[in-house]
């Protein structure tokens, strides 16, 4: 009987999931961002990202080799592992909208109650009894999704309402009674309501390979379930320097164009320019790296003919080693660069209805509000003043300025925006957008919304390779306005290299200590931890950017970190504070969560006088 | 103990906030918004008799404003003491709250009397009052990321003794939500665990935690005969975003907990 029953939910399953209703259906990217929230709120890991199922087959324990027929059908399964939830693309099993849309908060709820799904009834009934009974408000919807998965399965595979007692249905409605009568329990049956175990390795490979059939006929791009995971993997790799190892081939046929200076060592004592460069004062030349700069080039690193251009001769950073307790005097050698064959580009289309929004809210905002007394003229009087020069003519020292003027002097705030551009900032998102493409966007809106403020905006994004070269690309400096050509430059930045994050923030904190501002803001896009391919990793490079940090609150500069990184809780206390960094779950959402971001940080600082 | 302001003690704050008293030390109080810091002083000055001289400090808030001024009254200018003073002078507890809004430049007055001296000078006057045996000092600030920009200067802050409130622990938590709207105490268990649920939202959505303060508030219009849905609606949801995803997930959230 149940084997039945089990047969006719795969077809129910499978059938409804292609066909169901349409026009009733739901997408889980219309919902991602208040079901990530909501799975954050009831208790979800904050590691844990919303992400797209795809259809896979019910894994057996090995060893199992009683087979049902269709058993190796693929569904359309939930599940979760420590990186996801994983649930459908599109929902629409059910002729009601709300009902598709309840479903994927069903499951978002129901992931929160259960770490690891390892028997797919009873850890499905047991985390569903809990659920239920702790948020007293999902009972009734829960009913009306059961009643309309079994409806649905009726009308699908004409069930008479005999078979609808079947032990299945009575679990599905009283979850909390178990497994009541003999059942078994080792027949797995596609429930849309419930989370599977998730798929295993091996069994990975097989789906990615239909993946890639499905793929090519839908013509939507899928993306392999643990790419985030490779691309650290391939970070970590150090000892066969990661992905050099890729790169290699078109390295070497680079490298014969050009006259390759190999770095023996990995100190450079002789003196290059030691002070900050003002890299606010450079100006642009289109004449192209010729005869290749002095700067000298790693096997690693691009030919100057295809990277951008470098300017000047590269600046000596020290770096904090924690080991001995002390800096390394002049030892990484900061790279400054710009993309100079940019094209000057205007805002993208689908920036252009975010931007003007941002553009109304930053015009309106008064983060200008700053009142100045003992004014000549003036909104108010300055009563204050008026009563002290009243009663004590001789120690005023501004007679007849009687007003107090708002606006009369804008705040004085000079942000540098630094991107960390290294290349875990490649990895995918779910959806067909990478890190480094929300990062864009990001800064884009960001300097769109800046540039209706009085406030001064520098951007620069970085990337390092050893200590021999951290690239630090200017994208807008404080002394440009923004316009094309600096959209341009935005638009051209891509994934480089590894994050040495301390000699950024170094460099940084000398650039804007170059302008005379009263309040200097170093806001930091990040998507993972300090690294480099030497012994700037782990420990080494959380220390160091540690150490830079504190230099940059000691030089009166206000360090604040914004990242992606869903891990971020874990080490970004001791790099910025408690209050020093906001962590965005949804990397999509830092493109309008940055400016708001801003705002909040700054507004309420207006007083300065 | 106290018949007066209801206060139901976090941790140690009210033994160390006797202490300072005692030894005539200012202090600081760290914490989020509506999480009763505001309550405890009220409290504390309650317990220790004395009065209290509350400034609500803002971006406009000058010295003087603390200090005094001279006004013009019928019979000529005369001197009127801001409630520092006035606190300073008769004794009593001067509570500088959101401390950190104010100017530094207004801070620095604090100093004198935040130290050994205990001593308020006025420039205008050219007075130097030192103060009453029953002066306090209470300063108090919500340190969260909205605050990184201004904050207070280490020197200002090394004068104090820092506590530290948080939101009450659930059953401390749910005994000051009964007690302050007469809410039956189930109810004011499901707040409380919905509270919780929303402050989990806090990295997420970069806005304020679900404060205390909501949640008896919400406890209140419930107790008033309002629908447990829609007063958690209008007192948690709506004061804490206007995006509209996260009001959704919030929306679902409350529907979990309450049917
Ligand atoms: N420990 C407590 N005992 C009794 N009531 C409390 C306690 N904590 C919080 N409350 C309640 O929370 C409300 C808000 O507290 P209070 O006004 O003191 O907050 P606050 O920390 O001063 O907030 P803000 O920073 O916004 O001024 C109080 O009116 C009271 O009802
Ligand atoms: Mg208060």
């Amino acid at each position: 009987m149940e084997e039945f029953v089990g047969r006719l939910w795969h077809r129910f399953v499978t059938r409804a999931t292609p066909c169901g209703y349409e026009a009733a259906g739901v997408e889980l990217d219309e919902v991602k961002p208040a079901l990530s929230a909501y799975h954050r709120a009831l208790g979800g890991a904050s590691a844990q990202q919303i992400m797209t199922a795809w259809h896979r087959p019910i894994e057996r324990k090995r060893g199992r080799a009683k087979r049902l027929p269709g058993l190796r059908r693929k569904h359309m399964l939930s599940w979760q592992d420590e990186q996801g939830l994983y649930l459908p693309p599109k929902i629409a099993y059910y002729p009601e909208k709300e009902l598709n849309e309840s479903l994927y908060f069903w499951l978002a709820a129901l992931s929160t109650q259960v770490m690891v799904v390892e028997h797919w009834l009873i850890d499905n009934l047991k985390a569903s009894a809990t659920l239920l009974q702790r948020y007293p408000g999902l009972r009734n919807p829960y009913q009306e999704l059961v009643t309309a998965t079994i409806d649905m399965a009726a009308s699908q595979i004409h069930l008479s309402d005999r078979d609808r007692g079947t032990g299945l249905i009575e679990l599905l409605s009283r979850p909390e009674y178990g497994p009541d009568r003999p059942f078994d329990i080792n027949q797995p049956v596609a429930i849309p309501l419930w989370l599977y175990p998730a798929p295993r390795r091996e069994v990975c490979a097989e789906v990615i390979d239909d993946l890639a059939q499905q793929d090519a006929t839908s013509g939507k791009l899928i993306r392999l379930p643990n790419v985030r995971r490779q691309a650290f993997r391939v970070d970590d790799r150090r000892k066969t320097d990661g992905l050099l190892v890729f790169k290699m081939d078109s390295l070497f046929s680079r490298a014969e164009q050009v006259n390759v200076d190999r770095l023996q060592d990995d100190t450079m004592d002789d003196d290059c320019h030691s002070a900050a460069h003002d890299l606010d004062i450079i100006s642009l030349s289109r004449q192209r790296r010729a005869g290749g700069s002095n700067v000298r080039f790693d096997l690693d690193l691009p030919s100057p003919q295809y990277d951008d251009l470098p300017v000047g001769d590269g600046i000596k950073l020290r770096e904090w080693d924690y080991k001995k307790q002390r800096f390394r005097p002049a030892y990484c050698l900061l790279q400054p660069m710009v993309e100079d064959r940019a094209e000057p580009s205007a805002l993208p289309s689908h920036l252009r209805e975010p931007a003007r929004h941002l553009i109304r809210q930053f015009s309106s905002l008064d983060l200008n509000k700053t009142s100045k007394n003992r004014q000549p003229q003036g909104e108010e009087i300055d009563l204050d003043h008026w009563l002290a020069t009243t009663t004590d003519p001789e120690q005023s020292p501004d007679p007849d300025r009687y007003y107090k003027s708002r606006g009369a002097r804008a705040r004085n705030l000079a942000c540098l925006l630094l991107a960390d551009l290294s290349l875990s900032t490649d990895t995918p998102l779910d959806g067909d957008q990478r890190i480094i493409d929300v990062i864009r966007d990001a800064l884009l809106l960001f300097a769109e919304a800046l540039n209706r403020t009085r406030d001064r905006l520098a951007i620069y994004g970085f990337s390092s390779v050893r200590n021999k070269q951290v690239r630090y690309h200017v994208l807008k400096n404080f002394a440009e306005p923004h316009t094309d050509q600096t959209r341009g430059r935005i638009m051209a930045i891509r994934p480089g290299f590894y994050t040495r994050l301390g000699a950024a923030i170094r460099q940084s904190c000398d650039v804007l200590k170059l302008q005379s501002a009263e309040q200097r803001l170093l806001l930091i896009v990040s998507d993972g931890k300090p690294n480099d391919i030497d012994h700037y990793e782990g420990r080494y490079g959380i220390e160091d950017t540690r150490h830079a940090v504190v230099e940059a609150k000691q030089r009166g500069i206000v360090p604040f970190c914004i990242t992606v990184d869903t891990d971020g809780n874990s080490y970004l206390p001791y790099l910025f504070g408690n209050n020093g960094y906001a962590l965005v779950q949804d990397a999509t959402r830092l493109p309008s969560l940055l400016p708001q971001l801003y705002i909040r940080l700054t507004s309420a600082n207006r007083h300065f006088q | 103990m106290a018949t007066g302001t209801y206060y139901l003690p976090q941790g140690h704050e009210v033994d160390i906030f006797m202490r300072a008293a005692s030894k005539r030390l200012p202090v600081l109080i760290k914490g989020p918004t509506g999480c009763g810091k505001t309550r405890f002083v009220h409290h504390m000055a309650d317990t220790l008799g004395r009065s209290i001289h509350t400034v609500a400090c803002h971006d406009d808030l000058t010295a003087t404003d603390l200090v005094g001024r001279h006004l013009i009254g019928a019979g000529g200018t005369y001197w009127q003491d801001g409630p520092l003073t006035r606190a300073v002078r008769e004794g009593g507890i001067c509570y500088l709250d959101e401390v950190v809004e104010a100017r530094k430049d207004t801070t620095v007055v604090l100093h004198p009397l935040s130290d050994y001296r205990r001593v308020l000078p006025i420039e205008r006057t050219g007075e130097l009052i030192e103060a009453h045996e029953d002066f306090m000092l209470v300063i108090s600030y919500n340190p969260g990321y909205q605050n990184i920009m201004k904050g207070l200067k280490a020197s200002t802050r090394q004068r104090f003794i820092g506590l530290n409130l948080d939101y009450p622990d659930e059953p401390n938590e749910v005994a000051i939500v009964c007690q302050e709207s007469g809410i039956d105490r189930e109810i004011a268990e499901r707040l409380v665990k919905l509270g919780n649920d929303l402050r989990r939202l806090k990295d997420l959505a970069l806005e304020e935690s679900a404060s205390t303060r909501l949640l008896v508030y919400t406890a209140m219009m419930i107790r008033d005969g309002l629908g447990e849905r829609q007063a958690c609606l209008s007192c948690l949801a709506e004061p804490l975003t206007d995006d509209t995803e996260t009001l959704v997930a919030i929306r679902r959230l409350i529907e979990a907990h309450f049917e």
